[in-house]
């Protein structure tokens, strides 16, 4: 090749070269910060893009230098380093070298520091299997802070993934406060300084921190950042937390009116929870609980227009229907539920439901001027019914009832006291002061008899009467206890009979 | 440490043995290869001139390799370590420094055994660094010579090819040698000062003492109390600080030592002066305890089931590894250690027993208690068994007993540890679990007699010379596979033969069938089908083609198994990251493994470049 011919090949080479750079400059180049609070620049394409489909390690949290070198240094072959890493992790657990597990679990979360389920399914590693594989509850809570710890740092690295701060709230909750361990986990958790903040000791609780992380998690979900699971849950837990935290004070011996207020606290929680606008399944619309009873009374009002514009006309059609059974339906219908055969349950009840009026069935019987207004009507009450039907649900899914009814008598001073009666009952037990166990928790109950008297629907809900049944359940069995050994018969009407009746004792 | 396969060390009753399959293996090669020699002549030259071709290269051959020139072999040494700096090693150098630079990004120090992390590293990556240039340097450097023809400059000289081999090897084990000495000192400071720290007292704690300190002023009876230290590293430690063991000057000035728990495996020392006015002044100590080379003794381990009878193993409570065994709570089942050669000089205080335990419960329990085990210790010649103390269990945590030399037992007696319980050097340690329904899990190597520390800066120096050994090793490889294959068929000879030797069990596992997913045809058509490693292939012709062939390789990897070394037995990153002396049995044994092969390797590799027509 003749050196004219390689000179006019470098100018082409070079011609092509300078629009390439100039085209990749202009697609690539950099977001600038505005100065001094001006807008800066957005950048070229590729860096829009990146904003938009928040690709930018910039946009999913802190930078770690350290991972971003070791993501370059395994020059592209992050997957197979990381699927390494994995592995010997895994290797590791089950070799039990923790020290090494550990280790390793640090490198892989450089290597994918913006992969949420590294995060969250070796943290629960740490906090969950790793930690009961020691026997120390010492060296349990140690490794369930390990696993908190590491939470963390997966929420410095991505700060719009709101489940990643609702894990670590949950960590806390759970593992802390309701783990078998939950006595010595507390007490240690409450000497830990790294959680508290400025709090002071006497406020350091370990569901009071799951609380603050709940809301921290709603505030991530509030300004924009990805969260899984229902709405209906997790704005649930602050509140629950709450509650929590008001029965664990209550159970390590705090009363009066500290308890009163933590339970006045969560019960306000609790509504303001049910204030909340809350998505509807399968509609665009939202619902909120608190709203179940006034809808009801909506709905009370509306039907009772209806029946208004022909009034006679409900049962008429009813009447129609019973006449339209069969023999054999109708006896079914006349024998008491008792004494019904299988066959005749089944007739029953085919009966029952063929006998009920609709309202829009009701509404398009009523003929003349009316009739307008009536379709108009039957169309509100079945939109009410559908919304009830959701909130129904709903409210069935976090027990909403239970837990407003819950929040409401544990303020009560009595029931406080009852409480309290019956603490301080099981620990003149455990110093074996059998005379003033059975006065304390003969009080207990007896403050009992009143709180159940003044809220009927603890033991009138079947679900309610369960938790009510089961709670107290445990606090007669104790009583019962005391009494054979001081030699005495279980009192005959006794007190609490109509718990007892819904008492199962567990084996 | 866990010891997976466990053989007791003693060097002076291995090295018999050994030496007879070693000198049987290398009389075989070198006659086989003779036979070889010979029948190539003869078929060249026939009988008589074929014969007396041969007999002259074995003469040759004898006096190449009795006669070596140290001077001349040393010269050819110097110019290997030339040829060396020439390719840039120093860039292994340089990557060293630069992990080690950055190491502290990724290193832990906060990990509940900083101490083991740290040292894993600094062995690992120095071995990867020191083998892979091994690999290099010794496989390249006689391809590329033979190449440009500049080996012609040296063959043309009065130098046997024995001189060439031994002094590429001796030039590249030099090179290797001064880099890895540069590395393992630089690996001691780095070691250091990543686990240095100190801790410093939070302004709360500090005022919790200062009420403490001003009780003590006004009452002598003051109480102690425990505080926590700030959090350093991602730890605390907890100090308990008592008035009554300070000592308080006619000033009115207190002071005190004293020690810390143990957190991550480390303690310090805290030295405080409190004044009668004014601020208390804490001086705490660098991390003590955390770096250490324990010389321990190992029994060997049987157990008995909980009736009492004889049993291979304990029970598996349902753990995925089976190094550890597990003994019922609140039977007659035991673990049972037998030691040797115990004299009661080298125990002046006590027997000293080592354990970590693992601690299996099947109910709760007391949570805030340790599940309760006895130590017990039978003369194993009368049966006699003496109750030494039942203890409560800290399971993964290294738990020091003291068995003294003289003790009470429960009904009374009067134990002499030696005279009583010791017979002809043997001591049987009996371990039980006491609670009923819990049960302790135990290995071979998890309870051991902690006879003395050694130094650990010695420990580290021969965990260097581990690798030192592997790379050696290497090179005599690389430079026998440089003497008859192109450099880089010689680098991946090489590399083979040095990732065969640290994956060695593997290739055992997977020449005696016992791998899932079966031999490489049919993890090919495994991976190919996606199918995962436990299904079974269908039974067609493919399939049975492919297991064949499988058989086939098997048959091979046992042989290869065979022939490589096992590099595991020359590594000792586990003994200094776990703290455990390597013992001078230990590494005499490495030494004879490296010798056993790189002597062989250099007789080979003067055998293969004499028969090259270049070295004629």
């Amino acid at each position: 090749m003749n050196p004219r011919r390689l000179l006019l090949r470098k100018m082409i080479y070079v011609g092509l070269m300078i629009p390439l750079v100039l085209l990749l400059a202009v697609l690539g180049m950099p977001a600038a910060p505005g100065a001094k609070g001006a807008p800066g620049s957005p950048g070229g394409v590729l860096a829009r893009l990146r904003e938009q489909h928040e690709l930018s390690p910039t946009t999913l949290g802190d930078i770690d230098p350290t991972s971003e070198t070791l993501k370059l240094a395994t020059l592209g072959l992050r997957g197979v380093a990381s699927t390494i890493l994995w592995e010997k992790a895994n290797n590791y657990k089950a070799k039990k070298d923790w020290t090494n597990l550990a280790a390793t679990l640090e490198q892989l979360s450089k290597f994918q520091p913006n992969f949420v389920s590294v995060w969250r399914f070796q943290s629960w590693n740490l906090s969950y299997n790793v930690s009961v594989e020691f026997d120390d509850y010492r060296d349990r809570y140690h490794w369930v802070i390990r696993g908190l710890h590491y939470l963390d740092k997966g929420i410095r690295y991505n700060r719009n993934e709101a489940i990643l701060v609702w894990d670590s709230a949950y960590f806390v909750q759970h593992k802390i406060g309701r783990s078998d361990e939950r006595v010595q986990f507390r007490r240690l958790f409450k000497q830990d300084d790294d959680f508290h903040g400025s709090r002071p000791m006497a406020r350091r609780d370990s569901w009071l921190v799951a609380k603050e992380r709940f809301e921290d998690c709603l505030e991530v979900v509030d300004r924009g950042g990805r969260m899984r699971g229902s709405p209906l849950l997790y704005r649930s837990n602050p509140a629950m937390a709450q509650m929590g935290y008001a029965e664990a004070i209550e159970k390590e011996g705090t009363f009066g009116e500290v308890a009163r207020r933590e339970w006045k606290q969560a019960g306000d929680e609790w509504h303001a929870f049910g204030a909340l606008d809350l998505p509807r399944t399968g509609s665009e619309s939202t619902i909120r609980l608190n709203d179940y009873e006034p809808r009801q009374e909506e709905r009370k009002a509306l039907a009772a227009q209806l029946d208004e514009l022909e009034p006679g006309l409900r049962q008429r059609l009813r009447d129609e229907k019973l006449a339209a059974l069969t023999d054999e339906q109708r006896k079914a219908l006349d024998t008491p539920p008792e004494k019904r055969s299988t066959r005749q349950m089944d007739l029953a009840a085919q009966a029952e439901a063929s006998i009920q009026v609709g309202h829009q069935e009701q509404a398009r019987r009523i003929r003349g001027e009316n009739r307008k207004k009536a379709l108009e009507l039957a169309k509100q009450i079945d939109l009410i019914d559908d919304e009830l039907h959701s909130l129904r649900s709903s409210r069935g899914i976090v027990n909403f009832e239970y837990w407003r009814l819950r929040a409401a008598f544990e303020q009560e001073a009595d029931t406080v006291d009852a409480r309290e009666a019956v603490y301080r009952g099981q620990q003149a037990l455990a110093e074996t002061d059998l005379v003033a166990a059975k006065r304390l928790y003969e009080a207990g109950l007896l403050k009992w008899r009143q709180v159940l008297d003044r809220y009927p629907q603890l033991l009138a809900d079947e679900n309610t009467r369960s938790i009510t049944a089961d709670d107290l359940g445990e606090v007669i069995d104790e009583y019962r206890r005391v009494l054979k050994l001081l030699d005495e018969p279980f009192p005959d009407p006794f007190i609490l009979q109509d718990v007892l009746e819904h008492y199962q004792p567990s084996i | 440490m866990v010891l997976e396969t466990f053989h007791a060390v003693n060097f002076a009753e291995w090295i018999g043995p050994a030496a007879k399959v070693w000198l049987i293996a290398v009389v075989a090669l070198l006659v086989g290869f003779a036979l070889l020699r010979w029948l190539f002549a003869v078929l060249r030259q026939g009988p008589a001139a074929g014969t007396l071709s041969a007999l002259n290269f074995l003469w040759a051959a004898a006096a190449d390799l009795l006669l070596i020139s140290p001077r001349r072999t040393l010269a050819l040494a110097g110019l290997t370590i030339k040829e060396s700096m020439r390719r840039r090693v120093v860039i292994v150098f340089a990557v060293f420094l630069i992990l080690v630079a950055f190491a502290g990004w990724f290193l832990d120090p906060g990990s509940n055994q900083p101490a083991r992390l740290y040292l894993s590293f600094v062995l690992t990556t120095t071995s990867y660094l020191v083998l892979l240039l091994a690999v290099f340097l010794s496989a390249l450097s006689l391809p590329a010579d033979i190449r440009n023809h500049t080996i012609h400059t040296v063959v043309t000289k009065p130098v046997r090819p024995s001189e060439i081999v031994l002094g590429r090897v001796l030039g590249f084990a030099a090179v290797g040698t001064v880099l890895l000495g540069l590395m393992a000192a630089i690996s001691y400071v780095f070691v250091l000062r990543g686990l240095d720290h100190k801790h410093d007292f939070s302004a709360a704690a500090r005022e919790q003492l200062a009420v403490m300190w001003r009780d003590a002023r006004r009452n002598d009876s003051t109480q102690g109390i425990a505080v926590s230290t700030d959090r350093v590293q991602n730890h605390r430690h907890t100090v308990f600080f008592d008035p009554a063991q300070e000592t308080v000057d006619e000033q009115g000035v207190r002071r005190g030592a004293i020690r810390t728990d143990t957190e991550n495996g480390h303690e310090h020392e805290i030295q405080y002066v409190v004044p009668a006015e004014g601020e208390v002044q804490f001086v705490c100590s660098p991390p003590e305890n955390h770096l250490l080379a324990r010389v321990p003794i190992y029994g060997k381990l049987r157990f008995k089931d909980r009736a009492g009878k004889d049993a291979d193993k304990g029970v598996n409570v349902g753990d995925e590894w089976t190094y550890r065994s597990y003994i019922q709570g609140g039977s007659l089942a035991a673990a049972i250690w037998t030691f040797e050669n115990l004299r009661d000089d080298q125990f002046p205080d006590g027997l000293p027993v080592e354990m970590t335990l693992g601690v299996f419960r099947t109910h709760k329990g007391d949570i805030e208690k340790g599940v309760p085990g006895s130590l017990s210790v039978r003369n194993p010649a009368t049966g006699d068994e003496a109750h030494v103390r039942t203890f409560a269990s800290r399971e993964f945590q290294t738990d020091l007993q003291v068995i003294p030399l003289e003790f009470q037992t429960g009904d009374g007696r009067t134990i002499n540890l030696f005279r009583d319980m010791v017979a002809d050097g043997k001591l049987e340690v009996w371990l039980r679990c006491v609670a009923p329904q819990q049960y302790f899990g135990a290995g071979q190597a998890d309870l051991y007699l902690r006879a003395r520390d050694a130094s650990f800066a010695l420990n580290f120096v021969k965990g260097f010379a581990g690798i030192w050994l592997q790379m050696v090793m290497i090179t005599g490889f690389g430079v026998l596979f440089s003497t008859f294959l192109s450099g880089p068929i010689a680098i991946l000879a090489t590399g083979g033969a040095l990732l065969g030797g640290l994956f060695s069990d593997f290739l055992y596992q997977l020449s005696q069938h016992k791998v899932f997913g079966g031999g490489p045809i049919e993890a090919m058509i495994r991976l190919v089908t996606q199918q995962n490693v436990v299904t079974e292939l269908p039974p067609t012709a493919q399939t049975t083609v492919a297991k064949m062939l499988d058989k086939a390789a098997e048959q091979w990897m046992w042989l290869i198994w065979h022939m490589l070394p096992d590099f595991r037995v020359l590594s000792f990153s586990d003994h200094v990251a776990y703290g455990f002396d390597i013992s001078w049995g230990l590494l005499a044994m490495a030494v004879c493994q490296t010798l056993a092969y790189v002597g062989p390797a250099f007789v080979l590799g003067y055998v293969f470049l004499k028969s090259r027509e270049l070295a004629q």
